[in-house]
């Protein structure tokens, strides 16, 4: 809409168009609430996709994908801007929430969920997304190479699957899918709460959520051009992911009695490994993430697909000079496998000068994970037939005696700095994800998750999300749009 | 063999480099500035970090060049030209 300055009455404003956001507005406005929602961001064109990395890097991504976290080892952490969020760029990789992380939540943090309960909530997303497991024609010859590693290594293992209708593997999801075949909430979602009435304005850096004697009474944002705007509603949803949320609710004022605010940050890091493999891979033809071996999940190792288009490639292949020229040159022989963390190590988020600082330091159980997981990597690969392996350390450095600085890491699932925990002393959002000591504000996104999940968040994010809705809406979630009417109920 | 060259790709570098946040675009600037230099890959690579951040920048820049790219199989235009396509005729989003 881009409507510059001047004001919006509204009975929820939702700050953010991501995962979070785009799902509690659609579900809000289709419930017959009047809707505003603020982000920062803009809209993408597709036809403005070019796959080309350096261009749709400063497009699509924060600060140019150049988000670093500050310690041992600095982790690059890539998060998506406008509207879809991190969705319009991400994998699409849907998991739901682990058993094991349910039931943790509810022991440890109080958590009134289970994958019963929550099940309609899942039922719901995965139908607004077209959820479905990629085939192998589609997977491509990248996931052939693990799926036939794990296989001869008897490991667990299979397709994942995806928010994506009509895909024809681009190879590109993390550039802008130009087939809008990824089912992304900036084309599912966002649509949907605007045909529902919904008012959505971009270029909205929101500075503050108002309070008036402890109740949420709207959110003030200034625009791109610096013009002042403001939502005045007696509900706000904030949804602008885990990095900023926990810092748009401290300069709000709120969310930090338990001293739990923009801590407990977990990241899910995670480690690229190429193999020189004896056939034509082609990694970027095929959905590049589209396929796990979840062998070792229960240790906090998970193994998924990561490929890419050749700059991608060569930015992340662990070589220096001659022999990354060569390996590059044999490009289409490469194989590439993501490695992936449930972190133990917790760090924080805040600002300093007016910058946002991410603090992370890897933990030595952290660091014994990675080193079991680069060893099975090499396993994995060794068993596919690999002519060489590239483990993403310094040469001669073996997995079982790599340090925290040798690592190489990127980190793609923020979480946890404004976690939900039934005690007011222990988090920060309830069991229904509203801030403690805040009536009316609530949070529907990563920062809200009690711990790291070991999976990819989007679904849980949504999933969550839809509970908050409808806890809003004053009723049980329905499974399908279909079924609305006979109330199965996700509880909220 | 495809031979690396600091040079190709400095274009699409310089519109990345101008949206990161202000410690790195400072950071980057010099350090690329650094690597152009006659014996600047030798100095940078007496510092890991620093080599590893600067070369995987020019080396995606070099591999994003349409004719490395073509070279190594993978047609960036041709990629984006199909999903245009197929958009259109199935009138996607």
């Amino acid at each position: 809409m881009g409507r510059k300055g001047g004001w919006l009455d509204a009975d929820a404003c939702v700050i953010g168009a991501g995962a979070g956001g785009a799902v509690v507005a659609a579900e809000l406005a289709e419930g017959g609430r009047s809707v505003a929602v603020l982000e920062e961001g803009h809209r993408h064109d597709p036809d403005g996709f070019t796959a080309r990395m350096p261009e749709m890097l400063a497009r699509l991504y924060r600060d140019g994908a150049q988000i670093m976290t500050i310690g041992k080892p600095p982790i690059m952490l890539p998060l998506g801007r406008g509207v879809g969020g991190t969705t319009l760029i991400n994998s699409g990789t849907c998991f739901r929430t682990p058993a094991r992380v349910l039931e943790r939540w509810q022991h440890e943090f109080g958590m009134d969920m289970s994958e019963q309960s929550l099940g309609p909530c899942f039922e719901r997303v995965e139908q607004a997304l077209s959820v479905s497991e990629v085939t192998p024609e589609l997977a491509g010859a990248n996931a052939e190479v693990a799926r036939r590693g794990a296989a001869r290594l008897g490991w667990s293992h299979g397709y994942l699957r995806r928010n994506a209708r009509g895909c024809v593997g681009s190879g590109v999801c993390t550039l802008g899918c130009p087939t809008s075949a990824k089912q992304h909430t900036g084309i599912t979602y966002v649509p949907r709460a605007q045909q529902a009435g919904a008012r959505i304005v971009t270029g909205a850096q929101v500075q503050r959520v108002i309070i008036e004697r402890g109740r949420a009474r709207g959110a003030q944002a200034r625009m791109t051009d610096g013009a002042p705007f403001e939502v005045r509603a007696p509900i706000v949803v904030v949804a602008t992911g885990t990095i900023h949320t926990p810092l748009l609710l401290g300069r709000s004022g709120i969310g930090s009695q338990s001293g739990q605010l923009g801590r407990n940050l977990s990241l899910h890091p995670a480690a690229g490994i190429f193999a020189r493999m004896g056939e034509i891979v082609d990694m970027s033809r095929g959905v590049p993430q589209s396929f796990y071996v979840d062998e070792f999940a229960h240790e906090g190792i998970m193994f998924e697909g990561a490929a890419g288009p050749p700059a991608y490639a060569a930015m992340a292949l662990p070589l220096t000079g001659r022999r990354h020229a060569e390996a590059m040159a044999d490009y289409r022989r490469l194989a590439l496998f993501g490695l992936m963390v449930s972190d133990s190590s917790r760090g924080s988020v805040r600002t300093l000068a007016g910058r946002t600082l991410i603090r992370y330091d890897l933990s030595y159980d952290d660091l014994m994970r990675f080193r079991k997981g680069l060893a099975r990597m090499r396993e994995l690969f060794d068993a596919a037939g690999a002519r060489e392996v590239h483990l993403p350390l310094p040469e001669g450095v073996k997995p079982e005696r790599a340090r925290v600085r040798d690592l190489k890491l990127m980190a793609f699932h923020p979480l946890g700095t404004a976690r939900a925990d039934a005690r007011p002393t222990h988090g920060v959002l309830d069991g229904e994800m509203a801030v403690h000591g805040a009536e009316g504000v609530y949070v529907a996104d990563g920062s809200a998750m009690p711990s790291s999940l070991g999976v990819n968040p989007q679904l849980t994010i949504m999933a969550l999300a839809t509970r908050l809705a409808f806890h809003l809406l004053g009723k049980g979630v329905a499974s399908t749009a279909a079924n609305e009417d006979l109330g199965a109920q996700c509880p909220s | 063999m495809t031979t690396f060259s600091a040079r190709p790709g400095i274009g699409s570098l310089d519109a990345l480099i101008a949206v990161a946040p202000w410690p790195q675009r400072w950071g980057l600037r010099v350090l690329l500035a650094i690597a152009r230099r006659p014996r600047g890959v030798a100095l940078l690579a007496r510092a890991a970090p620093w080599d590893q951040l600067v070369r995987g920048l020019l080396t995606a820049g070099h591999y994003d060049e349409p004719e490395v790219s073509r070279s190594l199989g993978w047609d960036a235009d041709a990629v984006v030209a199909r999903g245009r396509e197929l958009r259109r005729a199935e009138e996607r989003p």
